[in-house]
């Protein structure tokens, strides 16, 4: 059975996924993936999931965000608004910007 | 409301050819007027039915069954405004403004399927659910037919739309599946199913353009053939899950053989001669249910729709705005 | 972990599910989560009536994705508190509906008009988002990550919220009357969004000695103040003479609070006033109106997990 295995840092990180174990169960799982996982990386938490729990859906088959033009949801459509009297609207702004150019890289 | 002079009859290259243009070959310079008022019906009825189905639509929001099923409804609503957005900006690039389209717009002259217009009652989850079913399976087919539309400008659009009701579709088919199995819900869906069928079936009324829509290749398909495979998609899909599709008055389920009749023909009141519909189209129950007698298609509603109109109508009328506010990027 | 390990301990993402944390933190964090998921819900409330009203497509469709991005939310932050333990989700879904559920004081007031959507848009995010973002700094992890998630988020709120308050303000001088007298409507429940002075808050002290909150209510009032006071003016607003806002020694502003209806805030926070009746009553006609639905869902999920599971 394959187990993929997800792996903290640092407490207040998330977990991210860093790869999969074989094992037969559970306990064997969480056994192997301390080794094979976390034995060399900063571990403060691992996680252990069977893969054939995991519904995975991909963008080949979905289109996350949808093809439309959504601007109207991004704060820097409203440009004629000037965000940086607040840091947490203008650094909010400056996420949605980033994100957008990388959706906009990754789609063309 | 159109700029008339823009259009000359005659100056199309060909234009009296036999056969229908290919797909994205005409452009709205080159459109004569009888092909321009075609497609403005076409059009109207796209973003109209798309325009109110969100508006309805957007009532679920905060409402909806779980936190999750709120999220994907109002997703739903998102895209179908947009598309909305797709249809009345083609109607701009002929000239009509936004006001001129939405806002302004009497509303008698809104010509969306009576379908989308009718309010859900309270906890009427099963209603939406049957009705973004009906209506989500009736919106691939007709956009399915436009792919290769002969209106380029049209042509573009489709694509973006299709992409998207492929989840509307889907969604609302895995709402029906899992609400079909429990004898509650199951009663509650086939209430749905007998309010709302009759009122689809307007879906496929055709306007006094329809022959030109399809004469020119704006639509690739008669409004009569979408029906005939909506019917075969939507019929045996809600019989296989236990629901009762009503036999509604002058309209025969069958789609093939002796027993099928067009939808809507012109001087045709249907049926009519008779009540009853045939042993094999799996309909057991032979009492009939009136046709509704509006057919939101051509500008007649249910009474609903005046009040639904004023509501979203009216702060736009309070404010007067130069136009009304547009949020279109030019950053990304 | 005892209650003084933790305040040794407490800082920025300190804390998180598989701690042995104090039963006093859970509950506080409970409390506090709890109050910020309820008020993501009860708001949409108030923003899911200017959909209909929208005077543009665009807005329309702004509007519709705001309030769909507060049930987003919403489901992060009842995450975030599920994960202390102490309530299920569904336990403080049901709190909100029978009335036990805490929530701000700005969403127990109904909304009519579109004139009010700046208010809630511009104002009462401004200020919450002012809150959130100390939040980013929280200790307890789930909150945190919650929060990134919120923050990435609620810059188109204010900023959509500000775009309205502009078109309004720039429209015919009646269009402007009506927000001015919108604004004086909601100025003072606005203040109060930050609650009472921090010495009168119940749970202030201990939510910052245990590193949840790490910004007074003073702090917050006041910096929402010096941001969104020249923004109302610049817009045209007229500030209301009452409750009386002044510059502090130190040039930041801050509010009398004499001057605001104390009564009406208390009464508010038992859920007691005339709106809260109206709003919570709402959301559990609402509520039960689609339980039966929750219900099939439930009897559908049985049905799945009966399956043989896919074996690998």
């Amino acid at each position: 059975m394959i187990w993929e295995v997800f792996r903290q840092e640092e407490p207040g990180d998330y977990h991210q996924h860093v790869g999969n174990v074989h094992a037969p169960d559970r306990e064997m799982a969480k056994q192997f993936a301390q080794i094979q996982h976390a034995r060399r990386m900063q571990t403060n938490s691992l996680w252990v999931v069977p893969q054939s729990e995991i519904g995975e859906v991909t963008a080949e088959e979905a289109s996350f965000g949808g093809e439309t033009d959504k601007s109207y949801r991004w704060a820097m459509t409203y440009n004629d608004i000037d965000a940086s009297f607040a840091e947490e609207v203008a650094e909010s702004e400056e996420e949605q910007r980033e994100a957008a150019e990388k959706r906009t890289e990754v789609n063309s | 409301m159109t700029d008339e002079s823009s259009d000359t009859d005659g100056e199309t290259a060909g234009s009296e050819a036999d056969t229908t243009p290919a797909a994205a070959t005409l452009d709205r310079e080159e459109l004569r007027d009888s092909q321009r008022a075609a497609l403005e019906e076409l059009l109207f009825r796209l973003a109209d039915d798309e325009f109110v189905h969100a508006e309805r639509a957007t009532e679920w929001q905060i409402y909806a069954p779980t936190l999750e099923s709120d999220l994907a409804l109002a997703n739903i609503a998102q895209d179908e405004f947009g598309h909305a957005r797709l249809w009345y900006d083609l109607l701009q690039e002929l000239g009509y403004t936004e006001a001129e389209c939405i806002w302004e717009r009497p509303a008698a002259e809104w010509t969306h399927s009576t379908l989308v217009e009718l309010p859900f009652p309270e906890g009427g989850w099963g209603n939406a659910v049957v009705r973004g079913y009906l209506y989500d399976t009736a919106e691939q087919i007709r956009l399915e037919a436009l792919v290769d539309t002969s209106y380029a400008p049209l042509a573009d659009r489709v694509g973006k739309a299709l992409s998207e009701e492929e989840y509307h579709r889907e969604h609302a088919g895995n709402w029906l599946e899992r609400l079909a199995g429990e004898p509650e819900s199951h009663d509650r869906l086939q209430t749905a199913v007998d309010e709302l069928f009759p009122h689809a079936l307007s879906l496929f009324t055709p306007g006094e353009h329809e022959a030109e829509i399809v004469a020119n290749g704006f639509r690739r398909a008669t409004l009569d053939e979408l029906r005939t495979e909506w019917l075969d998609t939507v019929v045996p899909r809600l019989e296989s899950l236990g629901f009762d599709v009503p036999a509604v008055e002058g309209v025969s389920l069958d789609t093939e053989g002796d027993n099928r009749v067009p939808l809507d023909t012109e001087g045709d009141d249907g049926v009519g001669d008779d009540d009853e519909v045939s042993d094999d189209d799996g309909i057991t129950d032979t009492e009939t249910v009136p046709r509704p007698d509006v057919r939101g298609r051509d500008g007649t509603h249910t009474d609903v729709w005046a009040e639904l109109y004023e509501e979203f109508t009216h702060t736009y009328h309070e404010i007067q705005p130069e136009e009304p506010a547009t949020l279109t990027s030019e950053e990304v | 972990m005892d209650i003084e390990t933790v305040e040794q301990r407490a800082g920025p993402r300190q804390f998180g599910p598989s701690d042995e944390l104090p039963e006093e933190y859970r509950r506080a964090a409970t409390r506090m989560i709890q109050f910020h998921a309820n008020s993501e819900v009860m708001g949409g409330y108030l923003d899911k009536e200017f959909t209909r009203h929208a005077p543009s497509l665009d807005r329309k469709l702004a509007n519709t994705a705001k309030v769909q991005d507060e049930i987003g939310h919403a489901q992060l932050l009842y995450r975030a508190a599920e994960t202390l333990g102490v309530k299920t989700r569904e336990e403080m879904l049901d709190e909100l509906a029978n009335g036990e559920g805490k929530f701000l004081n700005c969403f127990h007031y109904p909304v009519d008009s579109w004139y009010e959507a700046p208010m809630i848009d511009f104002f009462v995010d401004g200020g919450a988002m002012r809150r959130q973002a100390t939040l980013k700094r929280t200790s307890w992890t789930p909150y945190a990550h919650a929060m990134d998630k919120i923050c990435f988020e609620e810059g188109f709120h204010v900023k959509h919220g500000e775009s309205i308050l502009r078109e309004l303000m720039t429209s015919s001088k009646a269009v402007q009357e009506r927000v001015q007298e919108t604004f004086e409507e909601w100025w003072p429940r606005i203040l109060q969004f930050f609650g009472p002075t921090n010495d009168e808050s119940h749970h202030d002290e201990f939510a910052q000695r245990v590193g949840l909150k790490t910004v007074s209510n003073d702090e917050l009032r006041n910096s929402f103040l010096n941001m969104y006071v020249p923004k109302a003016e610049k817009y045209g607003l007229e500030i209301p003479e009452y409750p009386r806002i002044f510059e502090r020694d130190d040039g930041t502003m801050a509010v009398r609070e004499e001057d605001l209806d104390w009564e009406e805030f208390w009464t508010i926070a038992k859920n007691d006033y005339e709106g809260s009746h109206e709003q919570i009553g709402s959301r559990r006609r609402r509520q039960e109106a689609v339980e039966w639905v929750r219900q099939a869902m439930d009897s559908w999920d049985t049905t799945a997990e009966s399956a043989p599971q896919a074996a690998d």
